[in-house]
């Protein structure tokens, strides 16, 4: 089978600047002993999970004003091409227009917002209970999953 | 020894008679006279068979009747005879000699049937007469033999006739001989000297014999030797098993004793067994560290899962899943023929179900159309592009198990299961741990391992010591085994060896011995002999009156003028010489004084060299003698004899009254009663027979004795005072 086409190689993936220091601070990048406090391996991860907690929860895109700062490029995507389809397929839905996928550019600014706009909900998920992050994480995604569509609507 | 008296009692004619021998040192003779048939040869008898016993009576000796012949009294006739004597011992203090005189009395008695002359054995008892009374001696027989020797009674108590055997013509000359021989060998010991020679020379050659059999060799030395060695060895490995032995018991106490302090320390806690638990449980940890590790990495690679973004996302996109559907449907994805087309082209059959060989017009038609779709399909626009491969390559979640997230649920359940339980599993361990450290604190600073060490290291000591305890020991039995063997064979040559020295010392004692006796078995044979020949020749020429010289004319000394010189020589033959050293036959050519005088010089001289200090009873010594002969006999016995009893006929005393008037210490009569009237001048005053003693001597004579000279006297003579 012929490789994924990756349209986001050569583009930023960029998070506003005040949420950095969020994910530098749930983001363990390789120390797994932080792992409980810092659930998410890598930004990228963070950042995807972002996108699909405000997807999940129908938020609408954060316009992003301020500074922003780069966690990575698109070339990421090469290790989990499935996350190219699910952009594409969040960008369609987003904009209920199959065109869209040419536009990568696009795409990758409205899974930036996306991702602005979810992370305080994931920042949310981490902190809602008595145990460590990734354990408030998880069970937060086992409600989240859980809940109806109607409920989280 | 003396006789001193003695006492007759029912002997044949000697129902009771007692005489006196009692002489003095000047006086050594006693006398008794007697007729013939008055009991001299009786009183020979008397004494014989009371110091010898029956072994002593002439002939057949159960034969010779002891009790007298006209016994009318009752049977058995009780018969004894009882004999004083007087032994001498001499011993010699600062220079003088010193007599110790024992008395003593001899009892022989005996008692005799006699209708059949049947006699019981004879008992003998010996007392010792002191002062104070008499006491029994023991083994009478001894002291007889020592005093005087059996082999020697026909010397001690013989008679003239008798004496004569010892040159009469009338037997060979080897029996002449062989009694001469006996008379010396008894009395001079000889018989028993050459018996001792003889036993020593068998015993000499018993130990020659035994001496060749026994094979002396040098083993001795060497199993002495090889034994020393091996007692030396056995002595080492005795002293290595003692010391295996106490190292042993040394290891085994202290292993015990480690032992017990390695049991208490137990009982509180094996420190390095806690500390081996306590690394397991480390290392548990470490290892449920590593599965939290991955758990967590599990754990948090499951926020970055396909599966949560789908679980999260599938209701939210599946707009645009119906969008590219509503595409699709209106053939605006027709890209997406491309690589079913192609596949269909690979497998040659064609979606419908038509073949696609283009061997065949139908399936080449089919493939060409195909092949020019593809062709066409490659041509689309960018967007279709992407909208064809998102809508083939994306993944779509089609059930709604994957809607609701369920995949990730279940990863989630299953990674936070593992992750409980790993955590459960720390705390746990860390409890243990803790619990263990505790323990670990607590426990008193026991060296167990060292003392485990030590308790190895002993075992090992004592195990090496019980080894070679065995080693000793087998080794030891070994050894114990040879050392028994060698002192086996030690013993049997030691055996061997002393065998032999005491068979050499035997030897040589027997050499020794034999060679004493044989030099004075020679010495007696010679010097004794020729002591004898010289003292015999002595006293018989004295008795003759002989003169050893040639030269003598008086015609009246003819028969000792041929008489030069007597001797024993060494085959015990007396020979007699005349002038000329011409040998005389004594039997032949001397007359029966000087025979007789021979005899008697002989025994006499025999007796004197012999040193034996015993009386000679003589019977009858002097007949056939008279004169000149017969004095000088009388006078030489007498001189000669330690003590000297003579039985005397009236005409033997005829003639030498006077000498002994001079020698005699005493002097009785007996008489035969039987002998009135025809010899004897007055009755008896007795109505049996029985021999008379009186004490009338050579000179005078009583009523009892007094005897007729001549047979023609009986015609005259008066009857006795009786009127008998």
């Amino acid at each position: 089978m012929e490789p994924t086409h990756n349209p986001f190689q050569a583009i930023d993936i960029s998070v506003p600047a005040a949420d950095h220091e969020t994910y530098t601070r749930y983001c363990h990048r390789g120390t797994v002993a932080r792992a409980d406090d810092s659930p998410f391996p890598r930004m990228i991860d963070l950042w995807f999970f972002a996108i699909c907690v405000a997807v999940r929860h129908g938020l609408k895109p954060q316009e992003v004003t301020g500074k922003t700062t780069k966690i990575i490029d698109g070339s990421i995507f090469v290790g989990d091409p499935w996350r190219i389809h699910t952009l594409l397929l969040i960008a369609i839905a987003e904009t209920n227009d199959v065109s869209i996928v040419s536009e990568p550019t696009k795409i990758m600014n409205l899974a930036n917002r996306l991702a602005a706009a979810g992370l305080p909900r994931v920042v949310d998920m981490l902190n809602e209970g008595s145990a460590e992050a990734i354990w408030n994480l998880s069970d937060s995604t086992r409600l989240l999953l859980q809940q109806s569509d109607e409920a989280l609507s | 020894m003396k006789l001193l008296r003695v006492r007759f009692e029912n002997f044949r004619l000697l129902r009771d008679l007692e005489l006196d021998f009692r002489t003095t040192q000047q006086k050594r003779l006693v006398v008794i006279r007697a007729a013939n048939e008055s009991g001299k040869t009786t009183i020979l008898h008397g004494l014989r068979w009371a110091l010898y016993g029956a072994a002593a009576l002439p002939g057949l000796s159960k034969a010779f009747r002891l009790h007298p012949i006209d016994w009318d009294g009752p049977s058995p006739v009780p018969i004894a005879v009882t004999i004083d004597f007087e032994v001498t011992r001499h011993r010699t203090s600062q220079g003088r000699r010193i007599d110790t005189h024992k008395r003593y009395q001899l009892v022989r008695t005996a008692t005799e049937d006699v209708g059949t002359l049947q006699r019981a054995p004879s008992t003998v008892k010996l007392f010792e007469v002191t002062s104070s009374g008499s006491k029994g001696v023991p083994y009478p027989e001894a002291i007889i033999k020592e005093e005087l020797p059996p082999e020697l009674r026909e010397v001690f108590f013989t008679d003239g006739d008798r004496a004569l055997s010892f040159i009469e013509a009338d037997v060979a000359l080897s029996t002449k001989r062989q009694r001469v021989e006996k008379a010396i060998r008894s009395l001079l010991g000889l018989g028993i000297l050459e018996s001792a020679v003889g036993h020593v020379k068998k015993a000499r050659a018993a130990a020659n014999r035994e001496a060749k059999n026994i094979n002396p060799t040098g083993d001795l030395g060497q199993v002495a030797t090889q034994l020393e060695q091996l007692v030396a060895s056995r002595e080492d490995l005795e002293e290595k098993l003692e010391d295996a032995k106490s190292q042993f018991v040394a290891f085994d106490e202290s292993l015990t004793e480690v032992g017990r302090k390695i049991s208490l320390a137990l009982a509180e806690g094996d420190k390095d067994e806690l500390r081996r638990e306590l690394t397991q449980v480390k290392d548990t940890i470490a290892s449920l560290k590593a599965d939290g590790r991955k758990a967590k990495t599990g754990h948090s690679t499951l926020f970055r899962s396909q599966a949560v973004a789908t679980g999260l996302l599938t209701t939210r996109i599946s707009g645009a899943y119906q969008l590219l559907e509503q595409l699709r449907d209106r053939g605006k994805i027709p890209n997406t023929t491309i690589p079913v087309l192609e596949d269909r082209l690979a497998t040659g059959t064609c979606i419908c179900g038509e073949t696609l060989d283009t061997s065949v017009p139908a399936g080449a038609a089919r493939h060409e159309n195909i092949t020019k779709l593809i062709e066409k399909s490659r041509h689309a626009d960018e967007i279709q592009s992407i909208i064809t491969e998102l809508y083939y390559k994306a993944v779509v979640p089609s059930d709604d198990d994957a809607r609701r997230g369920k995949e990730w649920l279940a990863r989630y359940a299953n990674v936070a299961g593992n992750r409980d339980r790993i955590d459960t599993g720390r705390q746990e361990a860390g409890k243990r741990l803790r619990a263990l450290e505790a323990r670990l604190d607590a426990l008193p600073d026991t060296d167990i391992q060292g003392l485990r060490e030590t308790q190895r290291q002993h075992k090992a000591q004592r195990d090496r010591f019980l080894e070679r305890r065995a080693v000793i020991e087998t080794k030891l039995e070994g050894v114990q085994d040879d050392c028994e063997r060698f002192e086996r064979k030690r013993k049997r040559l030691l055996r061997t060896e002393e065998k032999g020295a005491r068979v050499r010392a035997q030897l040589a004692v027997t050499q020794d011995v034999a060679q004493v006796l044989e030099t004075a078995e020679r010495r007696i044979k010679t010097e004794e002999l020729r002591k004898v020949s010289e003292l015999m020749n002595t006293l018989f020429l004295e008795m003759i009156g002989a003169d050893s010289h040639e030269a003598t004319d008086e015609p009246t000394q003819q028969q000792r003028s041929i008489i030069r010189r007597a001797e024993i020589n060494e085959t015990f033959d007396i020979l007699v010489y005349g002038p000329g050293q011409k040998q005389l036959n004594p039997d032949q050519d001397l007359n029966g004084a000087s025979r007789r005088a021979l005899t008697l010089a002989f025994i006499l001289a025999l007796t004197k060299v012999s040193e034996v200090e015993a009386p000679n009873v003589i019977d009858t010594p002097l007949g056939m003698t008279s004169g000149f002969v017969k004095r000088s006999m009388l006078r030489t016995v007498a001189t000669v004899s330690s003590q000297l009893i003579l039985f005397l006929t009236h005409d033997e005393i005829a003639g030498c009254e006077d000498i002994l008037d001079e020698i005699a210490s005493t002097v009785v009569t007996l008489t035969n009663p039987a002998h009135y009237p025809r010899m004897l001048v007055h009755p008896p005053n007795v109505t049996v027979r029985k021999i008379l003693r009186c004490g009338c001597d050579h000179r005078n004579s009583c009523r009892t004795c007094s005897r007729r000279r001549d047979p023609e006297d009986l015609e005259g003579a008066n009857l006795n005072e009786e009127g008998v």
